[in-house]
């Protein structure tokens, strides 16, 4: 025989290790939120480990841990625990976790003085949890501990051996019929008793007599008793129940001091076979009896290896607005993951839009935009929302128009969060200046303040759309954003027509030769630039973008899509706001350096309902532009307001300042003259 | 109309071989479980749990819980497979993170197109599904042949996916 080496035989119990299923969660919040509320008294709970001996030594709890019966399973025993849930962070933090545990396992060392263990063996074992719940972020805190005395210290005889060492196949299959035929709440801890050749599996309180007097002897034989327990563990050492099981042993019969013992892990596999079950053969110490002060044991290392608490964050599951934007997100990821791997889904996250105007086209365009994953918009508009709205401006309701009616930009942006409380939406009120709108000495302060705040507002974001009702109002934006380099995308309704487009942004004109292809996208057009006529003559009959102007029910929904897809496009192409604009957009050789992620992106679209035709004209920078021309941009980085303010209060001033003025006569001569031209040209798309 | 697909299987089709296949399961000692509702055949889905462990560079190992869930895909008409991994803590892992603990078996790059994190058509949650583009033609393919077309579409899934299922599946 080897000899002992004391410290190395001291049993190593495998510690059982928490798992918690995210319904024990959602149960403990349901519970929280609905029956307990601030109450914090202790609850009883159920959970549960394993004896296979494919199963990880875990406990589990789950959403029926709070059931007022335990669910079985197959080769699961059940323990009862203690769930004390703290209703503040600073009760969880400071109680004195060595009291508590020490107060739980009084209760322990009650029940095994009373002895009703012998009866119910299962209530031998016992589990503790700690908590506490921040339901507002889904932030779980939570410590467990599995109490055992800390004394005695008991040593094994020998190296742990296979069952097979002691039992051959026919007796262990015996044995495993058997064991399964014990009632659920005596399988935990039991015994094995030679009788002859026969190998009995009986219950404790066959062994063991309730009743019998602490003096008088316990009468076990120990050469044909094996005691046995269900065994988690699935190495050498045995698991923690058997810590628990020896202490009420020795308390029961102290005349088992300086004994040896033998007991049974009982380890199964899935088809119930205890083959990989372990003999324990365990020297019991001269002093067994656990002393009445002794300390209790058993609180749970973190993730990091030390004792305290752990945390789960179960925000990404339960949080309903986390939920919201995740499942949102999908929308998009499922995109690039199915069919455009390239696509940047992060772009249109990090994004910011300004859309000004929040009528028909800027709630469409709203809408479009947080179904394409952009999460910042913001509104300009200074109008109220009336009776006549809803129906056609697609934010709001009949609640909305109610006491005269709420700020539109406000009511827009609320709205927005209610589909999607996650997006950072915000509303600004206040009126654009125009163009040929003279200002009187009584508003020029608030004018000023206004020019400041567009200003301050289109630097503040990356793409500026412009979804305004008149002419007028579209120039210092576009003046602004040009004069910026930012994105601007516009969009203008007639009666059952629109125009969609995207403009260039303030940068040296470059010579385009006759026979390029494309546009660049920072040469592109604004809107002003097909224009001969400076905004505040409205002299002209328009079919588009008139105040007031009625349009066919579907034609703002069209055109808010196609300014959300124009503006996609551009952001998924690598240029941005210099993407080029080809002239032929459905050339089959059209070169891959001219197209985005998502196609060949046009510079505007012009569509007309009634014959259900698109056109998508293509064109650079006018020089004497208006609102994007050098000319002009110059003029406004020179005098800044006092340019400004020039052109709000002369209808004719920009044309001056252009050159348009001259030209007009011209443009009006040659529009005569190339009537005919046009005509042909027309019906022969 | 469009012509019906034969490469589909039909509703009644998938809660038969589901009922037959759990039958095979306890046989095996496999932890696959029916839940299914009499008037809403379509919520009909197969589960089976357990624990995988994924040992990382640094020697830790690292313990989950995997839920997997077969259900009918009603707009492919083949049965489908979703899944959702947990740690100890109870929190759901993300994509990425599935993909780092290599419980599939493919490259990164085909990850993405064969699995998507999606709205569960029954169980209304975020899951992970595996894409059922190709299942259609193969379950058809084998739809008379196979002892049960659940046991077919798991072979499907296991060049993908770390299953631990019974050999005496046949896979
Ligand atoms: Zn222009």
């Amino acid at each position: 025989m080897t000899t002992i080496d004391d410290k190395q035989d001291i049993i190593q119990y495998v510690p059982f290790m928490s798992f918690v299923h995210p319904s024990f969660w959602h149960s403990l919040t349901d519970m929280k939120l609905n029956v307990d509320k601030l109450n914090e008294n202790t609850k009883q709970i159920y959970g549960r480990y394993s004896y296979r001996d494919d199963i990880i030594s875990v406990l589990e709890v789950d959403g029926t841990s709070f059931n007022k019966d335990p669910e079985t399973e197959f080769h699961y025993i059940n323990v009862t625990g203690t769930l004390m849930n703290k209703n503040t962070i600073e009760d969880f933090k400071n109680i004195d976790k060595a009291a508590l545990i020490n107060s739980v396992g009084e209760i322990m060392r009650a029940n095994i003085q009373i002895k009703s263990w012998i009866d119910n063996p299962n209530s031998l074992l016992n589990f503790f949890v700690l908590s506490f719940a921040d339901l507002k972020k889904f932030h779980y805190y939570y410590w467990f501990a599995f109490p055992a005395p800390s004394q005695p210290v008991v040593c094994l005889k020998e190296k742990c051996k296979n069952i097979s060492t002691c039992f051959n196949e026919k007796q262990i299959k015996e044995i495993s019929q058997s064991y399964q035929l014990l009632e659920i709440s005596q399988k935990c801890f039991f015994a094995i008793v030679k009788d002859g050749d026969l190998y009995n599996v009986v219950t404790l309180s066959k062994i063991l007599d309730k009743n019998r007097n602490k003096d008088e002897e316990s009468n076990i034989d120990l050469t044909n008793t094996f005691f046995a327990f269900a065994d988690h563990s699935n190495c050498e050492n045995p698991g923690w129940p058997l810590r628990i099981f020896l202490a009420a042993l020795f308390e029961y019969c102290p005349d088992l001091s300086k004994t040896i013992i033998k007991v049974i892990g009982i380890r199964c596999s899935k088809n119930g076979a205890i083959n990989n079950s372990q003999i324990y053969n365990i020297t019991v110490p001269e002093t067994i009896q656990t002393p009445q002060n002794v300390g209790w044991v058993g609180w749970e290392r973190n993730e990091r290896g030390n004792f305290g608490p752990k945390l789960a964050n179960m925000s990404s599951s339960m949080d309903p607005v986390k939920l919201a934007d995740t499942s949102s997100d999908l929308n998009i990821k499922l995109m690039k993951w199915r069919l455009v791997p390239d696509l940047d889904v992060t772009i249109m996250k990090e994004t910011k839009c300004l859309l000004l105007g929040a009528g028909t086209l800027g709630c469409h365009v709203a809408r479009d935009l947080l179904a394409w994953g952009f999460r910042h918009i913001t509104f300009i508009d200074s109008g109220k929302v009336s009776y006549s709205n809803p129906t056609r401006q697609v934010l709001y309701t009949y609640q909305d128009c109610l006491n005269g009616g709420r700020r539109k930009s406000e009511a827009a942006a609320d709205n927005l969060k209610l589909i999607l409380p996650t997006v950072q939406s915000k509303g600004l009120v206040f009126h654009i200046p125009m163009p040929g709108h003279p200002i009187g000495e009584s508003l020029k302060d608030e004018t000023v303040t206004n020019i400041e705040l567009l200003t301050e507002a289109i630097k503040d974001h990356d793409v500026i759309f412009l979804l305004l009702d008149t002419r007028e109002a579209r120039w210092l934006p576009t003046l602004i954003s040009a004069h910026y380099g930012k994105i601007t995308i516009n969009a203008a309704l007639g009666f059952d027509s629109y125009l969609v487009m995207r403009h260039g942004i303030s940068s040296a004109q470059e010579e385009t030769s006759i026979n390029s292809t494309f546009v660049s996208g920072d040469q592109l057009g604004c809107y002003f630039c097909n224009d001969v006529t400076a905004p505040g003559n409205s002299l002209k009959d328009r079919t588009l973008d008139q105040q007031c102007t009625v349009s066919r029910a579907g034609v703002a929904a069209i055109a808010g899509a196609l300014a959300v897809e124009l503006l996609v496009g551009t952001l998924q192409h690598p240029l941005r706001v210099k993407a080029p604009a080809v002239y032929n957009l459905t050339d089959e050789e059209l070169d891959p350096k001219l197209q985005g992620v998502l196609g060949p992106i046009p510079h505007s679209i012009r569509g007309f309902l009634h014959s259900h035709q698109t056109v998508l004209p293509t064109c650079t920078k006018f020089k004497q532009c208006i609102a994007c021309s050098e000319v002009v941009i110059g003029k406004y980085k020179e005098e800044g307001l006092d340019f400004l303010m020039n052109v709000f209060n002369s209808g004719t001033y920009l044309e001056d300042v252009t050159g348009l003025s001259e030209l007009q006569l011209t443009a009006e001569m040659t529009e005569i003259l190339t009537l005919s031209d046009e005509d042909q040209d027309t019906t022969s798309i | 109309m469009r012509r019906m697909n034969c490469n589909t299987i039909t509703p009644e089709e998938f809660v038969y071989a589901a009922r037959d296949f759990i039958e095979l399961s306890n046989k095996y000692f496999d932890s696959w479980t029916i839940h299914q509702n009499d008037n809403e055949i379509l919520n009909t889905y197969i589960k089976k749990e357990e624990f995988v462990s994924h040992r990382d560079e640094n020697d830790k190992i690292f313990l989950y819980r995997a839920e997997y869930i077969i259900f009918y895909n009603l707009s492919y008409g083949v049965p489908s497979f979703s899944f959702n991994l947990w740690d100890c803590s109870g929190k759901l892992l993300t994509l990425e993170q599935v993909r780092e603990i290599s419980l599939m078996k493919i490259s990164k790059e085909d990850f993405y197109s064969v699995v998507t994190q999606q709205e569960h058509p029954v169980m209304y949650r975020p899951y992970f599904i595996i894409h059922p583009c190709h299942t259609a033609k193969i379950v058809s393919a084998f739809r008379y042949t196979s002892r049960n077309l659940i046991i077919t579409f798991l072979g499907l899934i296991t060049p993908l996916i770390q299953l631990n299922l019974p050999l005496e599946y046949g896979l």
